[in-house]
């Protein structure tokens, strides 16, 4: 059970629907909104450059964490959605000159499009079975994208030109920044869009789609419907953070999108805890940190140190095994849950619970 | 009495630990402000390696060759008495990670990068041109040479095309009329020089038959495709592969007996292809665009002086190990330019690189000169034939025939 | 013909060292309802292990052959005790997620202990050639390769019909509960059968190191076992065996004729068996959805 906050009363439903209700959530949100904006300022290009990463790896998170946690099909083809994404909105702005935001959006849409394709297997698969055909697409679709030239010109790899908004290109300072804000410009509504999302009746039926979908069909709720928006919506999400990965690396080739990354999505809200938004972002920050910061470890670890950065690969993927193992075994329910444990305990104190 | 949530003071602890928390990361990011800014009397390079991925058994030998130069460059003085500092970091052959490693190299000020693939050398073509860095590295592709397309990279021997050429010029010398099959891996790497080497085929008037097969990463036999070359007809096989898939060519090739002579371009020229081929490796033809130990010349002296002192023997560490070497080299030359011209930065570095005299390499590469039309530093390779488990010289070092 | 025929062995020697490999994935899936995404590792893994015995340690053949077998039992039954029984009961998700978790662990350790270069094995299987006419010439490692799966396999199957433990883990994996009832402890049938599992594995991976080359690639075997059981049935272990082979020799057929796009075939078929017949050629076909 957890801490409820109690002598909080509402007196319209405007303030019943609000996102935050005691003050304690408001704080936490205008100390979480203050280090958003300060961060460009404390870290330097190449730690923010790590934040930008981070920051487009949580809306994916979010994305895959609506198919997997909250509608429960299991799904390791989010690699495959993002190629297709960063493909279209390349070649739609290198071949055919459109600006940035029509060809993510064309992207976007295109994703979600083929994520509810792939996703009409699942009305017949469950678990395991539907586990092993999203690994069978990722490995088409990356077969695919590998093969096909058309896709590249011949060269394996797309090319995209530094991104100019307003007419004014990125210089090399000012490139990281400028990316932090238009990654977060994206990612915020992206995230409320998705936190709304399950207060709606739409993310209520899929939440019960997960639950129990003979039930939820038994109410009235079309199972196969809901199953496909979750499909096309989680890939519109990839195919959204595919097109700015391309246009914010600069370049497009399949070595990105591979079946590793897949399994590093699914680590993520693992790791950050399946069925909530908030542990997708968590998930986020905790595997995105982890290889930078196991590189800075091995740089400072005096003597072993030139033995230790050698090794760093392997420590990294071990970390980020281990990592998965560990949190399955004690806290399967994520970062999330261990932070509403905390919260919790401060929140009953002094009582147990 | 119920307890009112509506006052603060009870939620103060985590409010505390938020404001710690805050304080710590400001903490924290100040101390990384105060690095020794990079004016200090010290040259910054970025060196990119795969030391643990899919291409590590060559890469550790060309990084560990690199930062020997290095380390020599740096015994006898440095370059006009300042030293090298190479901040070198293992990708694994993964872009994303090289991307990364990057950003960390332009955050410390380095005025050039010695990248190592072909994924990554693409990847950050277009970067190193935004940003201002010569880019060096082991990706020998022929689009990395023309200044229009990717000026700040600079190739310093034979690319994939040039080498095929040469392996052309040479099948048509010794049997005019034979089958080609180009074996080749299934990347971008592998596909660079397939069609330059039609085109020099028709170019140059030969009357060679030409197929291409790709070469599943990871297959365990390529008894399929050799079936096919086989039903071609095809006498000679160039190989545009690492050595280990090379290798495994070879040994199907002697498993099934056929008649086909393995004509090996740089990647799989090398002494760890002989050593996991054994014996299917006899009599194959090596293109090789930079000398190996087993071929003495004078550029192998200082490399064999550099690791007799350390104990270790050239001949050991193999071709690689001069590659990485020498493609250091080259870049200290411009470095050399780009000082004594005036202040070092990027720009100057790739001004330098561009007007600098040839480059002497003591015939490991043959002379390395780069012009502002063309960042090609040598298209020569020599020729060279596996005897007795070595690598034994058949033809000297030569351009393709123009 | 002959051609077809030089293709055929070559293709029912990886298609041997598939079934081997799905074996264990299916005799884990029957017994503990898990499956095992690091199938491929547990191959890497016993291949490691037993350079580690006959090379490192310079054991004699038969002594490391024996020394490894037993690591790889020893693995299974950890593997199931410190890291499944404690899952048991969760989403399906969990355990998928937990075996790519180890999956990732296991590569990151054979990486940290041997690097990435491909090691150098004295060959167990005799090199060479046996020469049937028209320059026909099939290769004697590929050929001893399949007898010796085949055997391997013959000794399963013998141990699953006839010895004790090989019935409790039949009765197990038909209906827990009346196992259960028969007396039959259940967590000695789950650490067996995971036991066999990683020593199936193990014998693959052996088999595979030497007739291909001893490195991490060996992983990459571990995608092509679900096309394998998918098409021989999650929870038959002679559909297992034949879907090894069937997958082994079809994919070296496509690769003869479209170079590289043999893996994404035998994916594809994968996709249209799971949509068409889900239990495969000889899995049970269930009256609950799948």
């Amino acid at each position: 059970m957890s801490a409820q906050a109690t002598g909080i009363h509402h007196t319209s439903y405007a303030a019943e629907l609000a996102l935050r209700h005691t003050p304690a959530e408001k704080l936490r949100l205008a100390l979480l909104i203050a280090l958003l904006l300060g961060l460009p300022w404390c870290l330097n290009g190449y730690w923010l450059g790590i934040v930008n990463g981070i920051v487009l790896s949580a809306i994916g998170a979010v994305g895959l964490n609506l198919l997997v946690g909250f509608t429960g099909q299991i799904s390791l083809g989010h690699g495959g959605f993002l190629a297709v994404g960063a493909f279209t909105s390349a070649l739609l702005t290198t071949r055919a000159g459109w600006p940035l935001p029509a060809s993510a959006g064309a992207a976007t849409l295109l994703s979600a499009a083929l994520g509810a394709f792939v996703g009409l297997p699942a009305l017949r698969l469950e678990g395991v079975y539907l586990a092993i055909a999203t690994l069978a697409s990722q490995q088409i679709i990356e077969f695919v994208i590998c093969r096909w030239s058309w896709l590249t010109g011949g060269q394996g790899f797309l090319d995209v030109p530094r991104l100019a908004l307003f007419g004014e290109r990125a210089s090399r300072g000012s490139f990281e920044r400028g990316w932090y804000w238009l990654l977060l410009s994206v990612a915020v509504p992206a995230v409320l869009a998705a936190r709304n999302l399950f207060r709606s009746a739409l993310g209520r039926s899929l939440m019960a789609v997960r639950d129990h979908d003979v039930a939820a069909a038994s109410i009235g709720i079309d199972v196969g419907r809901a199953k496909l928006t979750a499909f096309a919506l989680s890939s519109g999400y990839a195919g959204l953070v595919g097109a700015l990965t391309a246009a914010y690396a600069e370049v497009v080739s399949w070595e990105r999108f591979t079946l590793d990354t897949s399994i590093q999505y699914l680590g993520m809200i693992i790791v950050g805890g399946l069925g909530s938004v908030a542990g997708s972002i968590y998930g986020a920050v905790f595997i995105g940190l982890l290889p930078p910061l196991l590189a800075e470890l091995a740089a400072l670890a005096p003597g072993s140190g030139a033995r230790l950065s050698a090794q760093l690969p392997a420590l990294q993927l071990g970390a980020f095994g281990l990592a998965i193992v560990l949190f399955l075994l004690c806290e399967p329910r994520g970062i999330d849950q261990l932070w509403r444990r905390a919260k919790d305990y401060f929140g009953f104190w002094p009582f147990r619970y | 009495m119920t307890v009112d949530r509506t006052r603060i003071p009870s939620d103060s602890s985590p409010q505390r630990l938020a404001c710690a928390a805050l304080l710590l990361l400001a903490a924290c990011t100040r101390q990384r402000e105060q690095e020794p800014p990079a004016q200090a009397p010290e040259i910054v390079i970025g060196v990119l390696a795969d030391l643990t991925g899919p291409t590590s058994d060559v890469g550790r030998l060309y990084h560990e060759g690199m930062l020997a130069c290095i380390d020599d460059l740096n015994a006898r003085g440095g370059i006009q008495h300042r030293r090298l500092r190479a901040l070198s970091d293992d990708y694994g052959y993964k872009v994303p990670v090289a991307e990364e490693k990057y950003k960390k190299y332009v955050q410390s000020a380095a005025v050039a990068v010695q990248g190592w693939g072909t994924g990554d050398s693409e990847a950050l073509r277009r970067k190193v041109a935004g940003d201002e860095l010569p880019f060096m590295s082991a990706s020998y592709a022929e689009v990395l040479t023309d200044p229009q397309q990717s000026p700040y990279n600079f190739v310093v021997a034979a690319t994939y095309s040039d080498q095929i050429r040469i392996a052309l010029d040479q099948i048509a010398a010794a049997d005019p009329g034979a089958q080609v099959a180009v074996f080749h891996h299934d990347s971008p790497f592998g596909n660079a020089p397939i069609a330059d080497g039609k085109q020099w085929i028709a170019s140059r008037g030969y009357q060679l038959g030409y197929q291409d097969y790709a070469m599943r990463s990871g297959a365990t036999d390529f008894v399929a495709s050799l079936q096919r070359a086989q039903a071609q007809g095809a006498k000679y096989l160039i190989v545009q592969n690492v050595a280990s898939p090379a290798a495994t060519l070879a040994r199907d090739i002697a498993a099934q007996k056929l008649d086909m002579k393995v004509v090996c371009l740089n990647w799989c020229s090398d002494e760890l292809f002989i050593q996991l081929a054994g014996a299917a490796a006899e009599g194959a033809w090596m293109v090789q665009p930079f000398a190996p130990p087993s071929v003495p010349k004078p550029g192998h002296a200082p490399v064999r002086q550099y690791l007799a002192a350390k104990g270790l023997d050239l001949d050991a560490q193999g071709v690689h190990f001069v590659q990485g070497w020498y493609t250091m080299q080259v870049m200290a030359s411009g470095l050399e330019q780009a000082l004594a011209g005036g202040e070092l930065t990027g720009k100057s570095l790739r001004s330098a690189l561009e007007h600098m005299a040839p480059v002497d390499t003591g015939g490991v590469i043959g002379s390395v000169r780069f012009s502002p039309q063309s960042h090609r530093g040598a298209s020569s390779a020599g020729v060279y034939v596996v005897q007795n488990g070595k690598l034994v010289e058949r033809n000297a070092p030569a351009a393709p025939r123009s | 013909m002959s051609q077809l025929l030089l293709l055929g062995v070559y293709g029912l020697a990886n298609g041997a060292v598939l079934a081997l490999a799905a074996l264990g994935f299916v005799l884990i899936y029957k017994a503990s309802r898990v499956v095992n995404f690091a199938q491929g590792e547990l191959l890497l893994l016993g291949a490691y292990v037993f350079y580690t015995a006959r090379v490192a340690l310079h054991l004699p053949l038969l002594i490391a052959l024996l020394l490894s077998a037993a690591a790889a039992l020893a693995l299974g039954a950890l593997i199931e005790r410190l890291v499944l029984r404690r899952l048991l009961g969760e989403a399906p998700i969990a355990l998928v997620m937990v075996t790519i978790g180890l999956s990732a662990l296991f590569r990151a350790l054979v990486q940290l202990g041997f690097g990435t270069a491909p090691r150098e094995l004295p060959k167990l299987l005799p090199a060479g050639s046996v020469a049937l006419g028209a320059g026909l010439h099939l290769p004697l490692d590929r050929l001893l390769a399949i007898g010796l799966c085949a055997l391997v396999l013959g000794a399963f199957s013998a141990l699953f019909r006839w010895s004790r433990h090989g019935v409790a883990l039949r009765a197990m994996a038909d209906d827990q509960r009346a196992a259960l009832a028969q007396g039959i402890a259940v967590s000695r049938v789950y650490a067996l059968a995971w036991g066999l599992g990683a020593l199936s594995a193990l014998i693959g991976g052996v088999l595979l190191s030497d007739i291909t080359e001893l490195s991490p690639n060996l992983a990459g075997f571990g995608v092509l076992v679900f096309p394998v059981v998918i098409l021989g049935g999650l929870d038959s272990i002679p559909g297992t065996v034949a879907g090894g082979l069937i997958v082994g020799l079809v994919s070296q057929l496509a690769e003869g004729l479209c170079p590289g796009a043999s893996q994404v075939l035998c994916h594809l078929l994968l996709v249209l068996l799971l949509l068409l017949r889900p239990h495969g050629l000889f899995g049970e076909p269930r009256i609950e959805r799948v």
